[in-house]
């Protein structure tokens, strides 16, 4: 027999002995109705965007909320120029104004939701870093000293300040890995009261399972990356990015 | 002083309680981490979060093979590669022939206990490969040569000083504490290291069976780039790592967090279905997943399965008084503190390979109030020590005193006498010492050598009785 059957076998073996002390034989799955919703956010969106706000500055992270997808146009594009101003300032070598500051690793501008994005950014001298392969040596150098990533959500949480970046296709997984800081665009539409009021949707609309699969990754996020290895001092920027800035707009209009 | 886990289990205890360092790092730091995690379920109704989980996972150990077989079909269907591995050497075998088959020189890791376990560092440098830990901590103790003390925290044992000297004799780091260069400097550095690695390995913090998911839960976000750089990309999985839906994982993602360090969520959960598609920017070209068995089968056959339904969130240390005294190395086994006390004997293919574990502790019972599962450790360490009696385990003193122990209650005349002849010999000996006894030979010196032990009452009850029953009599 191989490993495999040895281990599925000897486990029902185990299973079968009457006397066993654990687990139970009666012990039912946890349903649908009964799992709990460990956090709670409540009011309308905009409620819940001050919660999301709330939360995030709670993780180190920063946030925006706008009422329309033009201010979110404009507030990306300021954003990412105080940063260029912000890498210039703490630079104090030669290359103080190095040409990659202006580089931004983003996900195509059609999956951001903010329509006439590419034009404003390269208006403003920005250059998008669009790689279609990762893996292909020149495009991974390409992006090693790219500072700033631009981002959207799957969904966000309210509760908690979360939000979850999916991969696949031109969306890169290292928009929101590799570059220092990470700017991530979240649509009210994007915007839940809890992680569990989003599964709930997904689950109702028949495609929970199907899109986790679908998503080959998927990543929740909750603020910038940190650690307290260093005998408890909490520091920022370990291995993802050290500033995380959302920037939340109203495209419901309630 | 360090503490050397190779050395007999009461001199490591003693190197322990001999290093301040250790008992000022790891108090300070276990406190913060239960203070947390106590706040964090607090906020919410964290009673009735740990008894669903605790529910959740009851069922999975209940239908574990089915859950099992679920998981691997889809794991398989995603394109992933399912591995199966019985001990240390299958699973060591496994790994090393995936990175074989790929020309592989450089892996990159992410903290995990289960790759501990199967010592795979060793077993790759052995095979020519070099490995980075890439978890601060990890790598911290990785540059000093030890293994990690604590399941969340591994470099919990240390105080910024000493981790300032790893740096600054492995890494030739300038002479500083501030925590910020620190990190920076660590964060250069792995970085070259994640963009050039052929392979990366994780542990699994929970595996999703109806979608073949395999998620890994970091602060640090190494658990992502692990998963997401390198071509291949391989996560070894304890068996029993089991959720049966998406939103069982959201349950237990959020108790683990609560429990481990007192978050909502973890800065990082990555949720890895399968490899990456044509025309997917970036991702691993394969993704294996070792199920690793390494002892949890005979565990579950043995009575302890209760056991296999933790989740390594380290709340079990963080609360033990012991392992606040002691540390992670002083156990001497991958797993320490509570759960490590029970699941090392418990896993291993004699449970007395580790018959001190099951005494290393106080059975105060403050593992169970901290564990989100509500696992019984203080029973699973009594039933522990039960079976190792009954393998003949115990020390031949211990053996002796308990047999002359039931002769003695067995004879009354025996113990009258016995009685009379203590109460005698400890009071004279007791007078000559002012009052109390202040030595004892071996064994009974392990009492006077902290505190006196009183003399014996001069009357017997039985005496008292008599004389005051005449008394009334009289009366």
């Amino acid at each position: 027999m191989s490993t495999r059957d040895n281990i599925l076998a000897s486990l029902r073996e185990t299973l079968r002995q009457p006397d066993l002390p654990f687990p139970l034989l009666d012990s039912p799955p946890l349903t649908q109705a009964e799992r709990m919703t460990v956090t709670s956010a409540s009011g309308g969106l905009w409620a819940q965007a001050e919660r999301f706000a709330q939360e995030i500055a709670a993780v180190k992270g920063t946030c925006e909320l706008l009422e329309t997808e033009t201010e979110a146009r404009l507030a990306i594009v300021s954003r990412l120029q105080i940063w260029v101003e912000e890498e210039q300032a703490a630079r104090k070598t030669a290359d103080a104004e190095r040409a990659e500051d202006w580089d931004v690793l983003c996900w195509p501008p059609a999956q951001l939701h903010v329509e006439g994005l590419t034009h404003i950014l390269k208006e403003t001298g920005f250059k998008l870093i669009e790689p279609t392969d990762l893996h292909d040596p020149e495009q991974r150098e390409r992006i090693r000293p790219v500072r700033a990533g631009v981002t959207s959500v799957e969904a966000a949480f309210a509760s908690t300040g979360s939000f979850v970046v999916g991969a696949g296709g031109a969306n890169a997984r290292a928009a929101s890995l590799t570059p220092f800081r990470h700017l991530v665009v979240v649509p009210f539409s994007r915007l839940f009261a809890t992680a569990e009021d989003w599964l709930a949707e997904m689950r109702y609309a028949g495609g929970l399972d199907a899109y986790i699969r679908r998503s080959r990754n998927i990543s929740i996020v909750t603020g910038p990356s940190k650690s307290a290895d260093l005998e408890g001092n909490l520091t920022l920027g370990v291995h993802g990015p050290k500033v995380v800035h959302a920037i939340l707009f109203d495209d419901v209009q309630e | 002083m360090q503490v050397d886990i190779h050395a007999p289990y009461k001199d490591r205890i003693r190197q322990a309680l001999g290093d301040p360092n250790l008992r000022v790092a790891v108090s300070k730091a276990t406190d913060r981490m239960d203070n947390a995690r106590n706040a964090s379920m607090d906020e919410i109704e964290g009673e009735r979060l740990r008894s669903q989980l605790r529910q959740m996972k009851q069922n999975v150990l209940r239908n574990w093979p089915d859950y099992l077989q679920e998981l691997e079909t889809n794991l398989r269907q995603n394109g992933c590669v399912v591995h199966w591995a019985e001990g240390i050497e299958d699973a060591q075998a496994i790994v090393k022939d995936i990175a074989l088959q790929n020309s592989a020189k450089l892996v990159v890791k992410a903290k995990s206990m289960a790759t501990e376990e199967i010592h795979l560092n060793h077993a790759m440098e052995e095979a020519g490969l070099r490995v980075v830990e890439t978890d601060l901590g990890e790598y911290i103790i990785q540059l000093a040569d030890e293994p990690p003390s604590h399941i969340v925290a591994p470099v919990i044992h240390k105080r910024m000083e000493e981790i300032a000297e790893v740096f600054q004799e492995k890494l030739d780091m300038p002479v500083t504490r501030d925590p910020t260069k620190m990190t920076s400097l660590a964060r250069a550095r792995l970085r070259k290291e994640f963009f050039a690695a052929d392979i990366g390995i994780s542990g699994c913090n929970f595996a999703i069976a109806e979608t073949g998911t395999i998620c890994i839960v970091t602060n640090e976000g190494n658990g992502r780039m692990v998963s997401s750089m390198p071509r291949v990309y391989v996560a070894v999985m304890g068996i029993e790592k089991l959720v049966p839906t998406v939103e069982d994982a959201f349950l237990q993602l959020q108790a683990l967090c609560r429990s481990a360090t007192g978050q909502q969520f973890t800065v990082y959960c990555s949720m890895t279905s399968g490899p990456r598609r044509k025309g997917d920017v970036d991702g691993p070209e394969q993704v294996h997943v070792v199920l690793l068995d390494n002892g949890r089968t005979r565990m579950f056959a043995r009575g302890y399965g209760e056991a296999l339904m933790c989740i390594r969130c380290g709340a079990c240390l963080n609360a033990c008084p012991v392992y606040q005294e002691i540390g992670g190395h002083a156990y001497g086994s991958t797993y320490n503190g509570p759960i490590g006390a029970v699941i090392t004997p418990a896993l291993a293919p004699e449970i007395t390979q580790f018959k001190e574990l099951p005494h290393a502790t106080s059975l105060c019972g403050a593992c169970r109030e901290a564990c989100p599962v509500k696992i019984d450790l203080p029973r699973l360490l009594l039933d522990l020590r039960s079976d190792l009696v009954q393998q003949g385990a115990s020390p031949t003193t211990e053996a002796l005193g308990i047999k002359s122990y039931s002769a003695l209650m067995s004879s009354r005349r025996m113990y009258e006498s016995l009685g009379k002849l203590a109460s005698i010999g400890s009071n004279v000996y007791a007078g000559m010492s002012g009052g109390n006894i202040k030595f004892m030979p071996p064994p009974l010196n392990g009492w006077t050598a902290y505190r006196d032990f009183a003399p014996f009452a001069r009357k017997s009850f039985r005496d008292w009785w008599k004389e005051r029953s005449k008394k009334r009599q009289r009366a």
